[in-house]
């Protein structure tokens, strides 16, 4: 019985052409951001690749000189893009993407590509994880905004209750033509999706994004089936298609549009974070104290880098200094990273209202665009440039000056420029990723819940 | 066979069905006569089910309507005065879908067409869209989805209202092919004529009371409306 329901629905949505008009726009907006985003990230990826390589070779092939200069030349290392970014290109446009790995401090990352975009690309990125949390629910309200308020407003709700078709099973039927319908469009999209995400990639990455991709479909299927039955709901309370229409637009626009920007703007507030100038102004002023306070107590000076100490031992002093600063660091990183958690979980949790907040961090979590992913990278960037520093320290000690006046006469060479490797950088893999982002399932899974049950309680019991 | 027992309905504590006692045997066709708000479309109401009596019973084939809901629906068929059916299928599709649901089971396609055509539509009708048909037509779409179903109870809401003279006799003629079968047939209707020409009982109602009941054929045309047009004084 539900199979019939479901067919003869799937079949008016055919005939009256609304899974071909709103069904074909999608997949046409689908088609050009994955195109755009496949065609961004090729690029990205080839030309980071190729200047990280770059400036490695100029690392290497640098003249005899001495390692504190080539410390303050540093090298830079460039993010890749995850695979997954040419669907969910996540937090992506809106941090950078070049890290200076330089001499005496962690630098956050530079060229942020939302500060290179036009007005017009900074009210919203075309992705395809965008298409379908935004407009994906759109299109089940377009199709099933009428389900049970047509059905009253024919009387065929009356004809069906008169030969014993039960509230619940219309209920399942409707929610199966409407799972179909959005099948039927989007499974073949997710088919292409997956080709191009997994093309050119190698075997491991390749297994690794494909699990990506099936767990991210899975979430995004929870998300739109949550929204099927929001719609079923709303159109079996309502009394006309008129009215269950404009109440589905209010919700879509209240939960999709408006929510999420509002409690963005909620976790800002309830876990504040510092501007940029804030954030440094209150590092650096934490490091100069312990910076004395290491300087006093390795060597009996509190002026750093003076004539109290000699020349011969500021190898010994770089070594103190980074490590001391280390600590500091560390912590201002961690608090700052700790309130964007917080924001983040957050807006997690009001995903059980407002799903989509679910989704979008479950989304590039997966994806492997969020914030974790950014924050991964720019810890193994800072790993990479603890070695370059403790390596220079190191042999600065060991080729101290004992004439006591030759300091800045000794000069490396590519020995020790060797001695750091490449920075080649991997992305967690998906069992990496994965527990950070159960909960945002778990949400999901739960407003699914809520959802089939209020469309239960909603579904017409009488004609 | 439909019966109630003592049938009282309230819609919000006003009295729509007082101690009403019916019984429509097999083979029957019963016409229920009354004005506007007499009760009759309660009753079919309370038969489908859609209606919970305050007190009383409705039975539809022996099954109590209330303690089977679902059970009760399979062996009757209801058309109202307009069959509602989906504008986008045609009638062959409609009466594929409703008797599926009604049946669980699919007809063949040769079964469906025999239905609509044994209900008195052409097969080239049938094979067009819902949106293009009459109100007599749509009707005779109700009336195979009864045949499909092998329905022992036909209830019918007003179903020749606005109908042309040759249409409603037409329909009056299917009603009595039903009733030869075995089936139970209770009607609703204003149309004294067409309730003298079908009926085999006539019942009138007013204010949820059933007033009298008339053996269609032991009453004349002219007793019938003078009754009719009685009870409806007294009520005004």
């Amino acid at each position: 019985m539900i199979g019939l329901i479901a067919r003869r629905e799937l079949l008016e949505f055919i005939r009256d052409r609304r899974l071909f008009w709103a069904g074909g726009i999608i997949l046409l907006l689908l088609a050009i951001a994955l195109l755009v985003g496949w065609q961004q990230q090729r690029t990205l990826n080839a030309e980071r690749a190729a200047a990280q390589q770059l400036d490695y070779d100029d690392w290497v092939s640098q003249a005899e000189r001495h390692p504190h200069d080539a410390a303050h030349q540093g090298m830079h290392v460039f993010k890749p893009e995850a695979p997954l970014a040419v669907v969910d290109p996540g937090i992506t446009p809106y941090v950078g993407s070049t890290q200076w790995l330089q001499a005496h401090r962690q630098a956050d990352l530079k060229f942020v590509p939302a500060q290179d975009a036009t007005g017009l690309q900074r009210f919203g990125n075309l992705s395809v994880a965008w298409v379908l949390q935004v407009l994906g629910p759109l299109l089940v309200i377009v199709l099933g905004f009428n389900a049970f308020a047509a059905e009253r407003e024919q009387g065929t709700l009356r004809q069906l209750m008169s030969i014993g078709v039960t509230p619940q099973r219309l209920l399942l039927g409707k929610a199966l033509a409407l799972s179909v319908a959005l099948a039927l469009l989007l499974v073949p999209a997710a088919v292409v999706i997956a080709f191009v995400s997994l093309s050119g990639l190698e075997a491991g990455l390749q297994y690794d994004t494909l699990m990506r991709l099936l767990v991210l479909f899975a979430g995004y299927a929870i998300y739109l089936s949550i929204f099927i039955f929001l719609t079923l709901a709303v159109s079996g309370r309502t009394s006309t298609s008129r009215i269950a229409l404009m109440a589905l637009m209010a919700v879509w626009i209240t939960g999709v549009i408006l929510a999420p920007r509002a409690i963005s703007d909620l976790a800002d507030r309830w876990y504040p974070t510092p501007s940029r100038v804030e954030f440094n102004n209150s590092m650096d002023q934490e490091l100069s104290k312990t910076y004395a306070d290491a300087w006093q107590a390795s060597f009996g000076v509190s002026t750093r880098w003076g004539a109290d100490l000699p020349l011969n031992r500021w190898g010994e002093a770089l070594q103190v200094d980074d490590q001391a600063g280390y600590l500091v660091a560390d912590r201002h990183f961690a608090e700052l990273w700790g309130a964007f958690d917080k924001q983040r979980q957050l807006q997690e949790w009001s995903g059980l209202v407002f799903p989509v907040l679910a989704l979008r961090s479950f989304s590039m979590g997966i994806a492997g665009s969020d914030f974790s992913a950014h924050r991964d990278f720019s810890l193994a960037a800072e790993q990479q440039r603890r070695l370059m520093q403790d390596l220079i320290s190191h042999d600065l000690i060991h080729h101290a000056d004992v004439l006591d006046h030759q300091h800045f006469t000794y000069k490396a060479d590519s020995t020790l420029w060797k001695q750091i490797p490449p920075f080649d950088y991997r992305l967690p893999t998906m069992e990496a990723v994965l527990p950070a982002n159960i909960r945002s399932l778990g949400i999901l899974s739960l407003a699914l819940l809520v959802s089939f049950v209020l469309a239960l309680a909603s579904v017409p019991r009488r004609a | 066979m439909l019966e109630t027992h003592d049938l009282c309905v309230e819609y919000d504590g006003a009295v729509a069905l007082q101690s009403l006692n019916i019984r429509v045997d097999p083979g029957e066709i019963y016409c229920l006569l009354g004005a506007n708000g007499a009760g009759k479309t309660t009753l079919i109401n309370a038969f489908l089910g859609f209606v919970e009596p305050a007190t009383g019973s409705v039975h539809v084939n022996g099954l109590d309507v209330s303690r089977y809901p679902l059970e009760s629906k399979q062996g009757a068929a209801y058309i109202p005065e307009q069959v509602m059916l989906y504008s986008v299928l045609s009638g062959i599709e409609n009466l594929d879908y409703f008797a599926a649901l009604a049946t669980g089971r699919r007809l063949p396609k040769a079964r469906l067409m025999a239905l609509l055509v044994q209900a008195g539509l052409s097969e080239e009708a049938a094979s067009r869209r819902i949106s293009t048909y009459s109100k007599g037509m749509r009707q005779k779409v109700g009336i195979a989805i009864a045949l499909a179903k092998g329905a022992k109870a036909l209830l019918l809401d007003e179903p020749t209202s606005g109908l042309d003279p040759s249409a409603a006799n037409e329909f009056s003629l299917l009603l009595r092919q039903a009733a030869s079968r075995g089936v139970a047939i209770l009607t609703t209707t204003h149309d004294l004529f067409h309730a003298k020409q079908t009926g085999t009982r006539i019942g009138i109602m007013r204010k949820g009371h059933l007033l009298v009941e008339f053996d269609s054929v032991a009453v004349s045309h002219e007793e019938l409306e003078a009754a009719y047009l009685e009870h409806m004084r007294v009520m005004q």
